[in-house]
């Protein structure tokens, strides 16, 4: 491979990188309380608020429905009024969140699921407010199902950002498409595909060690 | 291009088969009789109508049309001898058909270009183009080849090698603005206006989206485009008076005007 080449294939890791790890970053911040509110507000728990629940659990199905390069244009105007433009690595940032969000909402959701429901009555028996208990039974006791969720995030976001390059973002999946399939050139295929099975190993054994640490830790 | 069906290529066939039988020879061959011309069926073949009018009144010289919709027999049966010339392709097509097949075929004239341009919201005339403009062309090999040699051909950069027809911006050697490209999937360039100076958008996405190469368009790919569509002959007939009749019947104010009325803006003289 050229120097060229190599160039190309460092800022491309750099930017797939840069647009997961904060798009990631992002989508938890979001996407956790999301799915709290979505366990919550389910009927028969503890702040059960049936149209709640049913508005919320509409909205995230139907902003997973829509297909990611669709939904990068619809929010061409969001976009650009949060970053100040709707091209580049920094712009896709924002449909990547927004695509993500719903998913690590379900994936929370999922994980509370798991929680023993006697630990939530004991809380309460003890007189515990519903933020506490949030905070201090439903959060710590999802903890690894959360951390696995998140990985399994990271790793999506990581296919999903090779369409970025529709609009200008960049990153491993733009090259390997651009170069690779468009191009015929097989080495930039093949390299591309080696750093992403590298990265998204990488991220998957973090994980997975994250994970064994805080299912022993508590 | 749209992709072969075999079943219309061999009825191209056939109509070709036909009307040679029909002639009782082998071809328009003969100085005598009326000149073959293969085109598209549609549009296309409307210009050429538009042509061969012109040619019979001004010329006397008569024209046949014969009508295909594939794009691989229209030169197996000039190659053959079955018609004299056909319009229907550009240039890159050609030279990847005369290296697969070893047709001996000749270009005679330019058509239409069905072009790539560049359009602006922020901008009305290329030269207020700043330095270090943002400048977003489309990220697939051809187009963005494309876009590349028409900012070469218009002296806005140079290009290491301006035959190159896949050239991405590493082949810029000179940039004398400092333009900064962003390179966009094709049907993102015209949602991209708003944030760049200027967007090249090929002719298919810029009609689609509003936007006319005739009307609109800053910059438009020409008579110096490798994509502007060609009438083609064989090298045996390629100095047959006749042939150099119908090009000069065809690259008139007529023929363009039907292409105005047909494509809409959408389609450039490639002649002048």
């Amino acid at each position: 491979m050229s120097a060229d080449s190599w160039a190309l294939l460092f800022r491309s890791l750099w930017e797939t990188i840069y647009m997961t790890g904060l798009s990631g970053l992002m989508s938890f911040v979001f996407g956790i309380p999301l799915g709290v509110l979505l366990y919550i507000t389910k009927p028969g728990r503890f702040m059960a608020s049936p149209v709640i629940h049913m508005i919320l659990g509409a909205v995230v199905n139907a902003t997973r429905s829509v297909p990611f390069i669709i939904l990068m244009v619809a929010i061409i105007p969001l976009t650009r009024m949060l970053v100040g433009t709707s091209i580049g690595t920094t712009a896709a940032i924002v449909p990547l969140t927004l695509a993500a969000i719903p998913f690590v909402a379900r994936i929370a959701e999922g994980a509370i699921n798991e929680v023993p429901g006697g630990l939530i009555e004991a809380a309460q028996a003890m007189g515990a407010t519903p933020l506490q208990i949030i905070i201090r039974v439903l959060l710590p006791e999802a903890r690894p199902g959360l951390i696995n969720g998140m990985t399994i995030t990271l790793v999506t976001l990581v296919g999903y950002s090779a369409m970025a390059g529709a609009i200008g973002g960049g990153g491993l999946g733009d090259l390997g498409i651009r170069y690779g399939y468009q191009r015929f050139d097989g080495v930039i295929m093949l390299a591309t595909v080696v750093v992403l099975i590298v990265l998204v190993q990488l991220v998957q054994s973090v994980g997975d060690r994250l994970q064994t640490y805080f299912d022993r830790s508590h | 291009m749209k992709a072969i069906n075999k079943f219309k290529a061999l009825a191209g066939t056939v109509i070709i088969a036909a009307s040679a039988m029909l002639t009782g020879c082998g071809g328009g061959d003969s100085a005598d009789g009326a000149l073959k011309v293969g085109v598209m069926a549609g549009p296309e073949a409307d210009l050429m109508k538009v042509a061969a009018a012109n040619a019979e009144a001004d010329h006397g010289v008569t024209v046949q049309l014969v009508e295909f919709s594939d794009y691989i027999s229209p030169n197996m049966a000039l190659a053959d001898g079955s018609i004299d010339v056909n319009a229907f392709q550009h240039r890159p097509y050609l030279d990847s058909m005369v290296n697969d097949r070893g047709f001996k075929l000749s270009v005679v004239g330019n058509t239409f270009v069905y072009p790539i341009g560049a359009y602006s919201n922020k901008i009305s005339d290329i030269s207020e183009l700043q330095d270090g403009a943002r400048v977003s062309i489309p990220n697939d090999p051809s187009n963005e080849g494309r876009t590349l040699i028409l900012l070469h051909n218009e002296g806005l950069i140079t290009l290491r090698d301006v035959n190159n027809l896949e050239a991405t911006p590493a082949d810029i050697i000179d940039n004398p603005k400092n333009l900064r490209f962003i390179e966009l999937d094709a049907a993102q360039l015209p949602r991209s206006m708003d944030d760049v100076d200027l967007a090249f958008i090929n002719s298919t996405y810029s009609v689609a989206a509003g936007l006319l190469p005739t009307r609109d368009a800053l910059l438009v790919e020409g008579k110096d485009s490798p994509y502007v569509n060609i009438i083609v002959s064989r090298e045996d007939n390629k100095d047959d008076e006749r042939i150099a009749r119908l090009v000069e019947s065809y690259q008139t104010e007529s023929v363009e005007a039907k292409a105005e009325e047909l494509f809409k803006g959408g389609a450039v003289a490639g002649w002048k």
